[in-house]
């Protein structure tokens, strides 16, 4: 059982907004849509939900074919980015909106409003209007109104986006607690890679109306198929380097950034390639701890490749900036002779090392880690961040 | 202290502006003295035409309110090639001058008109020269009002709640009712006050279907023409009144918003 798009393309006012795009979802998870606003990700949703109803192709529930449905019939509930409350309405009002429509006997309404609003820890909030309550209990009042009518399917269209940090946090983590324990089917739609990471069971990737790589977080963060994921991804170093010798399978020496790096995630055949490694992927080479079972690769290659996990040594960088970050860490820029890195540490991490901007440093990177995608020999610009 | 030249021509145009605009004003409380004026307007005839007047106009306001909604709310959400012709077509009464309106309205409902003709040979029913033509001329000229007050009311109600309507499982007719009248109802009540308003003081369109019927702007003009100043001060009064207490209204009903 699954929620299967197949092939579906729309077409506004002789705009293409989707094309052929095709996922599935196995019931009770999470897809999560990623990708910069305008890329037709909200119009993918309403077409789910029925709401434009001019597309191509088929949306498959199980058995049913729900392109054939009015959006009142489909057990789809839909959570916006601006909440969409009905500001004329009482929270509970807003609630009950859904089962007043569907003409649910009183005690049932009373039963489930009080239900999930305990869920949902709104119960004192009940009868204020949109307008007294916060964002976050906003969007949670939108939730409830969905969840109410027990969904199969509940479609949200960046449901965080206009709310602060903290808020945020509270209610991506309620979210998925709710989404667990009803194994209700998702598709989350936003722009964001750490809520995209948190949430998904799978994430698509799209861009212009098309889906450019559907796989696991861990999939799509360590392998992206394309520069644009990469960067969507946050792979903040996307550097340009030239293969030096191709090994076995996906295997390769790559020359990037003056150095020499084994690379085990190289399915590339070109010599001109871009290398992409996340900035969490570093780590610092201890000079006060005692020798570390490190093999350099620039020294012995046949030695390094023979390892499972090989950690490629990178010297002659300068710490040039420290950037403080949320979460007691730092992004840490390194330059090398107009080469530049991007690596995250610890704050424990810099006070131990004591590294310190002008310091010059040596660090560490699994060849793992180190993943190549084609580039055109003339293309060597970096798109900035 | 130096007074701009620009400063200085801006309150020049005020001043004027205001004297030309309040002069008829000034020049009708000087007009109207009560004793005349109550003596005319407390006359049988005169008091059967404020009747007939706000009798016409609150039927054509009502026809103008239910129609005027109906085509806002279709030229809202149901737009499709062509649409935005159509609108412009119903709204062009909004700059058609009334008698105009009221000649081709003679034209298609008059005993040998379009429809007029038809509509007499089978069921010997006669529009023109009726309450039904009042109501009718006056209809055709506010109905735009009301349509363009509808929907920029629409479309002022954020397009996600629709949606959001739609997507708990409510039908076309219960997110009108339930969502967008609730949400629209300051601007179609000030519509409808407007609406009224305007077909109370319509008179090129009504003046070509009366007949011998009579609205207070017809009722105006006659006795103007004829010398009863008593009558036409008392009556042009009572819409000055009237139309001021409308304007405090909708200013009211917008600022409550």
């Amino acid at each position: 059982m699954a929620l299967i798009l197949e092939n579906i393309s729309l077409a506004i006012e002789r705009n293409l907004i989707l094309e052929q795009i095709s996922f599935e979802v196995p019931i009770g998870q999470v897809l999560v849509i990623l990708g910069n606003s305008g890329a037709g990700k909200s119009k993918l949703l309403e077409v789910v939900a029925g709401l434009i109803g001019n597309q191509s192709g088929k949306i498959i529930f199980g058995e049913e074919d729900l392109s054939q449905l009015t959006p009142q019939a489909r057990k789809i509930g839909f959570v916006f980015q601006d909440y969409a409350l009905f500001p004329h309405m009482t929270a509970a009002k807003n609630i009950l909106f859904g089962l007043k429509s569907r003409q649910a006997p009183t005690t049932e309404q009373k039963r489930w409003l009080k239900l999930v609003a305990a869920e949902l820890k709104i119960d004192h909030l009940l009868s204020r209007f949109p307008a007294e309550l916060s964002g976050g209990q906003q969007q949670r009042v939108a939730l409830a109104r969905c969840m109410v009518l027990r969904p199969e399917i509940l479609l949200l269209d960046e449901p965080l986006s206009a709310l602060d940090a903290a808020s945020r946090e509270r209610l991506v983590m309620l979210m998925k607690k709710i989404q667990k324990k009803y194994r209700v089917t998702m598709l989350y739609v936003t722009h964001d890679h750490n809520e995209a990471r948190f949430m998904g069971d799978q994430i698509m990737v799209v861009d212009q109306g098309r889906v450019i790589q559907t796989g696991p977080p861990e999939e799509i963060f360590a392998r992206p198929v394309s520069r644009f994921v990469a960067h969507f991804t946050a792979t903040r170093n996307i550097l340009p380097g030239r293969i030096q010798e191709h090994l076995e399978a996906g295997q390769a020496l790559v020359e990037v950034a003056g150095s020499l790096l084994l690379s085990t995630s190289c399915q590339v055949a070109s010599q001109d390639v871009w290398v992409c490694i996340r900035p969490e992927h570093f780590s610092f080479v201890d000079e006060t701890a005692s020798a570390s079972p490190i093999s350099s690769i620039s020294d012995d290659p046949v030695a390094a490749e023979s390892a499972q996990t090989t950690d490629n040594i990178i010297s002659g960088y300068r710490i040039s900036q420290i950037l403080p970050q949320s979460g007691a860490t730092v992004l840490i820029e390194l330059m090398n002779r107009g080469a530049r890195l991007l690596v995250f540490a610890s704050n424990r991490r810099v006070v131990e090392q004591n590294l310190n901007v002008g310091s010059q440093v040596e660090i560490l990177v699994a060849a793992e880690h180190v993943h190549c995608l084609p580039r055109q020999p003339d293309d060597i610009y970096c798109r900035p961040e | 202290m130096k007074v701009s030249r620009f400063s200085a021509l801006v309150t020049v145009i005020v001043l004027v502006a205001g004297l030309f605009f309040g002069s008829p004003f000034v020049a009708l409380l000087k007009s109207f003295t009560v004793a005349d004026g109550f003596s005319a307007l407390l006359n049988y005839q005169v008091l059967a035409v404020v009747g007939t007047s706000l009798l016409t106009a609150l039927a054509a306001t009502g026809l103008a309110a239910v129609v005027g909604t109906v085509l806002g709310y279709y030229f809202t959400f149901h737009k499709q090639t062509g649409s935005r012709w159509l609108k412009t077509f119903f709204s062009l009464p909004l700059v058609l001058p009334p008698s105009a309106a009221g000649y081709m309205l003679l034209l298609a409902f008059g005993r040998y008109g379009l429809i007029g003709a038809p509509l007499y040979q089978t069921f010997s029913v006669q529009i023109m020269f009726t309450l039904t033509a009042l109501v009718l001329a006056q209809f055709f000229v506010v109905m735009p009002l009301m349509m363009q007050a509808a929907s920029s009311a629409f479309q002022q109600v954020p397009g996600s709640l629709v949606k959001a309507s739609h997507s708990l499982g409510a039908d076309e007719y219960t997110t009108f009712i339930k969502v967008l009248l609730p949400l629209s109802r300051p601007v179609l009540v000030a519509g409808v006050i407007t609406a009224f308003a305007r077909a109370l003081g319509e008179f090129g369109a009504t003046m070509m279907v009366a007949g011998r019927l009579k609205t207070i702007p017809i009722m105006i003009y006659v006795k103007a023409m004829g010398g009863d100043a008593g009558v036409a001060d008392g009556l042009s009064l009572l819409l000055v009144l009237l139309s001021f207490m409308i304007l405090l209204l909708v200013n009211f009903i917008g600022e409550k918003r």
